[in-house]
């Protein structure tokens, strides 16, 4: 009879990792329509800074680690990663449409896993990818910083997002939380307080950079050792995480 | 009961109200209350007072550890007309940006607007309300540690003198607390009363201002000291011309803009600009709002 | 053919306890969840669905547990009560989409298939978001039903369906239920679900009232002692003469009117508009006293 369980490939669950269903709606949720022209305004304002700047101050070496470092890797980047982020999974929980998804065979994990890809590619084009092309004007070609911010931001946003989808699945008010860490946490603890550094996602992406760049203009809080190991550790504590709950998924009594 | 084929209406005992009713006015007091009673999660659950009460307590922070600075004998910490600069920017930003949403985005997400305006409230009416309540929540986080920060000044002062001094000095941080939240609160209203999505409103206000702020910093930086770039800088982000305007009228201490100099009504331009611009999007947001 | 198993099942959110001790068997067929706002039925079908973990008990779907365990999937559909569909899809590819989320062989066909099924072919291109209500919980109908599931699980299905609509979907609910599916969708209207069930499961607060054959619980409903307020032009003259009546078993005189209880409401009703034309009272207010969904159920509890 149809419908029982049988084994064997089907359309759409062939990897249990990514699920080319769940990318598609995924995509055209996060970023439809109107919404992609709003991602699309931090990479531009940098890329149009940095092309500005170049035209007045060709000759200065000091900006492009200003530019590049303070705005588009500590404020394009995590602000970038936080909106795509928590919208990828924590606009589908809000709206009850995640229920679509979980009444089907198809395993939390690949749920998590493909949001979290989309999330992560999304952010790699919306800020790493600008940001490597603002370095390339800001630097006149001299790549080596483009090339280094570019991959920290490439590791950044992996890591950021890992932390932000495992948010959305965590608690509602994901944004706000994942806010508090980003201006607070980031932005100002991690300054002055040195232990902070450990459990800042900005600075493990600073340290990458930093180890491909050797420019004395980014000072990473932590070495490259740690920051990679813990990395990997928030990335795959954080996905782990967020499936679990996912798992765990309730819908609480009558008409949320 | 009758059997007419004509049909009757009977008189249940149906009465009309015919005594006072509260007018226009009370409406707006009403809806003004209850919206900055929301601003601070006040008459909701537990969760939402998590955000602004934090904030809240972050804000008051500096304020309570110049209390203790200055009771072991060591001067004021921190200028009454910035404040803790770093501080009050990003906690009013998170204030801002997470707590205009529930003021605005909450009511077009559920709807609720026609029933709004099926009342005698003026289209105009509601967006002003919801100003006012803002305006006055932000005047709350900024003004009451500044309050703090001079009782405990104040505290460990002696003399008549002293005291005077301090309020002479207190006055001035006051006036610019209120430029910061009239700022504040129209501008993040006017982002937020754009989606109905908490998240979304929030992150957008919050990427406004923040970015604008980086960026800011950045060209600031960038510029050098002294410079028209320096001075200029600042005109891209509201925190950073209300900075710009505090110094034009007179504020001495060092802030994120630079010395403004002579482009210092460049930037109170700027900020009546900005409100304007602001209280424009509003009303015509409102204007517009039926059944969306 | 599968069943639904259920042992001792309660849930509790906190001090409130939503599901109470509920021991049941739903077996193929179509089993109605009856009962007023509030009585439980979402909490239970939640559960049922593996949406909500159940507090205490064992609840089994075809001899597994639903909680946590996403390949039951492949048997169960399911439609909540919350109103939430992918605006920014077709309903064509929204049904379309799920049946390649639910593995089927061919995803095209089978969502042609449902689709047609609840009569959506017309504005399946059409965007969800410019559905009506009624077409939205088709196509949520059709989604549920692309993968051809055993066992179905319906919460409110018929909220927001102008009658033509409803008529359609009971009769495809009716069929699909005699093709040995098990089918349990819930309802606080009788009506609804007495004209599509034949199994009915009461609950109030919670807790099971009844369960069986709908007309055998109709039957004890009404034939329960009821409770009326007369108000009439001489109340004493009418309750004497009511009292000798076998229907009647008590008569008060109270300031809000004449109260009686009943025995027989069909005999009743019979009774006092004869008599009162015998005995030339005029009639001005007959109102059942304890009509409430809730009294009725209390009673059912009770007895």
């Amino acid at each position: 009879m149809t419908g029982l369980a049988r084994t064997g490939r089907k359309s759409g669950i062939t990897m249990p990792i990514y699920n080319r269903t769940v990318a598609a709606i995924t995509l055209r949720a996060a970023l439809g329509r109107k919404r992609a022209l709003l991602f699309a305004v931090p990479p531009l304002i940098l890329v149009g800074v940095s092309a500005l700047l170049r035209l007045s101050h060709p000759a200065d070496p000091a900006w492009p680690a200003r530019i590049l470092g303070d705005f588009g890797f500590s404020v394009v980047l995590p602000l970038t990663a936080l909106i795509i982020g928590t919208s990828v999974l924590g606009a589908e929980i809000e709206d009850g449409t995640i229920v679509h998804l979980l009444a089907t065979p198809v395993p939390r994990r690949t749920i998590i896993l493909t949001k979290f890809v989309i999330a992560t590619v999304a952010t790699m084009v919306f800020a790493a990818v600008p940001e490597l092309v603002a370095g390339l004007i800001a630097t006149g070609g001299t790549t080596r910083l483009a090339v280094g911010l570019f991959v920290g931001a490439l590791f950044g946003a992996v890591i950021y997002n890992a932390l932000f989808v495992c948010l959305s699945v965590a608690t509602t008010r994901a944004l706000a939380l994942g806010l508090f860490y980003v201006l607070l946490w980031e932005g100002v603890l991690a300054n002055f307080v040195a232990g902070a550094r450990i459990l800042s996602v900005g600075h493990y992406a600073l340290a990458l950079a930093s180890a491909v760049v050797r420019d004395p203009a980014l000072k990473p809080g932590v070495n490259l050792a740690t920051a990679v190991v813990m990395g990997a550790i928030v990335t795959v504590l954080a996905l782990a995480v967020a499936v679990r709950k996912l798992a765990s998924f309730s819908l609480r009594g009558d008409a949320a | 009961m009758s059997a007419d084929a004509t049909g009757v209406i009977h008189d249940l005992g149906y009465q009309r109200y015919d005594g006072g009713r509260l007018g226009r006015a009370q409406i707006v007091r009403t809806l003004t209350a209850y919206s900055l009673r929301a601003a601070f999660g006040l008459g909701r659950g537990a969760k939402a007072k998590i955000v602004p009460v934090s904030a809240f307590a972050l804000m008051c922070a500096p304020a309570i550890v110049n209390a203790f600075v200055v009771a072991r004998g060591g001067a004021r910490a921190f200028p009454y007309d910035t404040y803790s600069a770093p501080v009050r920017m990003i906690i009013m930003i998170i204030f801002v940006a997470v707590q205009a949403p529930e003021l605005v985005s909450r009511d077009l997400r559920s709807r609720v607007l026609p029933l709004y305006f099926a009342r005698p409230l003026r289209r105009g009416d509601y967006p002003v309300a919801k100003f006012t309540a803002l305006a006055t929540a932000c005047l709350i986080m900024v003004e009451v540690p500044l309050l703090v920060l001079y009782a405990g000044t104040i505290a460990s002062a002696h003399g008549g003198g002293a005291v005077w001094a301090q309020t002479r000095a207190l006055l001035p941080g006051l006036a610019v607390g209120l430029m910061w939240a009239v700022t504040l609160a129209v501008i993040g209203l006017a982002i937020a009363s754009f989606s109905g999505r908490r998240a979304y409103a929030t992150g957008a206000v919050a990427i406004y201002f923040f970015l604008s702020l980086a960026l800011a910093e950045v060209l600031i930086g960038v510029a050098g000291d002294g410079t028209t770039g320096a001075r200029l800088g600042g005109l891209v982000s509201p925190l950073t011309v209300l900075d710009g305007v505090r110094q034009w009228l007179g504020g001495t201490s060092p802030g994120p803009v630079p010395a403004v100099g002579s482009y210092g009504a460049a930037y109170g331009v700027m900020l009546l600009a900005a409100c304007g611009a602001g209280a424009a999007v509003l009303a015509a947001r409102y204007r517009k709002a039926g059944l969306a | 053919m599968t069943s639904v198993e259920l042992d001792s099942v309660s849930h509790w959110y906190g001090n409130v306890v939503a599901v109470n001790d509920i021991t049941m068997t739903i077996g193929p067929g179509v089993t109605g969840l009856l009962g007023p706002n509030g009585a439980g039925k979402s909490t239970l079908l939640h559960m049922i669905g593996g949406f909500l973990e159940p507090s205490r008990g064992r609840l089994t779907v075809g001899g597994s547990p639903s909680w946590r365990n996403p390949d039951l999937y492949r048997q169960i559909g399911i439609i909540t009560e919350r109103e939430s569909a992918y605006g920014f899809l077709t309903g064509a590819e929204f049904v379309q989409a799920t049946a390649r989320l639910q593995g089927c062989p061919d995803p095209a066909a089978a969502a042609r298939r449902a689709i047609g099924l609840v009569d959506m072919v017309g504005p399946m291109n059409r965007r969800i978001s410019t559905y009506s209500k009624g077409m939205r919980q088709r196509i949520r109908v059709a989604a549920a039903l692309v993968h051809d599931p055993e066992i179905l699980l319906l919460d409110e299905p018929f909220n927001g369906m102008d009658p033509r609509q409803r008529l359609h979907m009971m009769d495809l609910l009716g069929r699909l239920g005699e093709q040995g599916r098990t089918i349990v969708f819930s309802s606080h209207i009788l009506e609804e679900v007495e004209q599509l069930s034949g199994t009915i499961q009461v609950m109030v607060a919670g807790r099971l009232a009844a369960s069986g054959d709908f007309r055998a619980i109709r039957r004890l409903m009404t034939s329960r002692p009821h409770v009326f307020v007369v108000r009439s032009g001489d109340d004493r003259r009418l309750g004497a003469a009511l009292i000798g009546r076998p229907a009647v078993n008590g008569v008060e005189l109270t300031p809000k009117g004449l109260q009686v209880r009943a025995s027989d409401y069909g005999a009743f009703s019979a009774d006092i508009a004869r008599l009162a034309r015998d005995e030339g009272i005029r009639l001005r207010e007959l109102l059942p006293a304890d009509e409430s969904l809730e009294s009725v159920f209390a009673y059912l509890v009770t007895s």
